[in-house]
């Protein structure tokens, strides 16, 4: 339970329950903010499958982090452990409470209260930051990573979750390049914050740019940075070219979303392993 | 979005002073590591440069020959979530080995050990 191979396991159920999560919050957050009583056909079922996703991935990740937590594979050990876990560890109890709050916010966006759907999820979207290291270590650094992991956290839910609610706006939209500009917009602001955020951490947690290739984490942060720059390169090409040439560039807009969809997720299981490794600034310190 | 990044630079001049540390490993004990100290010692103090969650941390403390001294497993200090504290009895002098695991409130395990020597 504590080599590589589980390691890495354990990263991509935690990355697609992300995934999950953040496409419930970005559904609500799309149609409480930034398209306000859309009508687009199929926003209730992506809703819904972000949260099967959330569900599934979730519960992976919570087996597999408790027989890590126990050390043994065991299902009968692991089972009767649970309560235990979800009592006496913050894992256990905020990663119930944070399904808590999906469920709560897809009853939400079942009735169309994006409002309150958006608000419910987005809380436990962010609650991610107090299983990270800022929130574990305490004192000025540890705040400040955890003020950092906020941001990065709630701006890459708020670009990504989006993304797929976007392109079923697009797809319905009669006025498809209205949308797509004031999506522009919102999307500048969430990538502005997005990319500070992580120079900041890099600073923090990295530090030295050979530590990029030396270690696992430093590895791990540069292959997310690449799906970050690929991601960049496409939202680029959607607000310079093909906006601009809307209703004529839809197919293509499309196109470029699922693309950005798709780093995105690779971005998110990145996500999801660095969270399990030790960052090389800090190490060293057995 | 300057004002932001103004932000971004206090904090992270904020935090620089302070050497990075993350997961949960030893960073003080008391008996501390390589001292020497009576054996009416009761309690052994670790303290983690982390917040660590005492349900499923371990603490071994044993002589060469294997003979363990602590009557307890490791307990939490009230107020101080980066603490453990583990009673302690000692029969009879020597060095004594702490094995330590811990799990950090972000979900990581980390384990080491030091010694100490008790008189008498
Ligand atoms: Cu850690």
């Amino acid at each position: 339970m504590d080599g590589p191979a589980w390691l890495l396991l354990r990263g991509v159920c935690r990355g697609l329950h992300l995934a999950g999560y953040i496409c419930v919050f970005g559904t609500a957050l799309y149609c409480a903010a930034l398209e306000p009583g859309s009508r687009a056909p199929g926003l209730r079922r992506l809703a819904w499958a972000g949260f099967a996703l959330a569900l599934a991935a979730g519960i992976g990740w919570f087996w597999l982090e408790s027989a890590y937590i126990l050390g043994t594979g065991k299902p009968g050990v692991i089972l009767a452990a649970l309560p235990r876990i979800i009592a006496a560890t913050r894992f256990g109890w905020l990663t119930l409470a944070r399904m808590g709050l999906l469920l709560a916010a897809l009853a939400g966006a079942q009735t169309r209260r994006w409002r309150g759907a958006a608000a419910l999820s987005g809380a436990g979207v962010l609650a991610q930051s107090g299983l990270g290291h800022g929130a574990a270590m305490g004192g000025g650094e540890g705040a400040a990573l955890f003020l950092l992991s906020l941001l990065h956290i709630g701006a890459a839910a708020s670009w990504l979750g989006t993304l797929p609610t976007l392109a079923l706006g697009l797809r319905a939209s009669p006025q498809p390049a209205c949308l797509a500009r004031r999506y522009s917009r919102f999307g500048v602001i969430c990538v502005a914050v997005l990319l500070l955020s992580a120079l900041a951490q890099y600073g923090l947690l990295i530090g030295r740019a050979r530590l990029l290739l030396s270690t696992a984490y430093g590895a791990t942060a540069l292959f997310k940075a690449a799906q970050l720059a690929g991601l960049l390169g496409l939202a680029g090409r959607n607000r310079l070219c093909l906006t601009p040439a809307l209703p004529r560039s839809r197919a293509a807009l499309l196109g470029s979303i699922a693309g950005e969809i798709a780093l995105g997720v690779l971005a998110l299981l990145a996500a999801g392993v660095l969270m399990q490794l030790a960052p090389p600034a800090m190490a060293g310190m057995g | 979005m300057r004002c932001f990044a103004a932000l971004l630079a206090a904090l992270m001049l904020a935090a620089a002073p302070a050497a990075a540390l993350a997961h949960a490993y030893l960073k003080s004990s008391d008996p501390a590591a390589g001292a020497s100290v009576p054996a009416s010692t009761s309690r052994l103090l670790l303290t983690f440069t982390e917040e660590v969650q005492p349900q499923f941390c371990a603490v071994t403390v044993a002589d060469a020959m294997g003979m363990q001294a602590q009557t307890a497993k490791p307990a939490p200090v009230p107020g101080h979530a980066d603490e453990l504290t583990v009673p302690l009895h000692f029969e009879m002098g020597g060095k004594y080995t702490v094995k330590w695991d811990a799990l950090s409130t972000d979900g990581h395990k980390t384990h080491g050990s030091f010694s100490f020597t008790v008189s008498g």
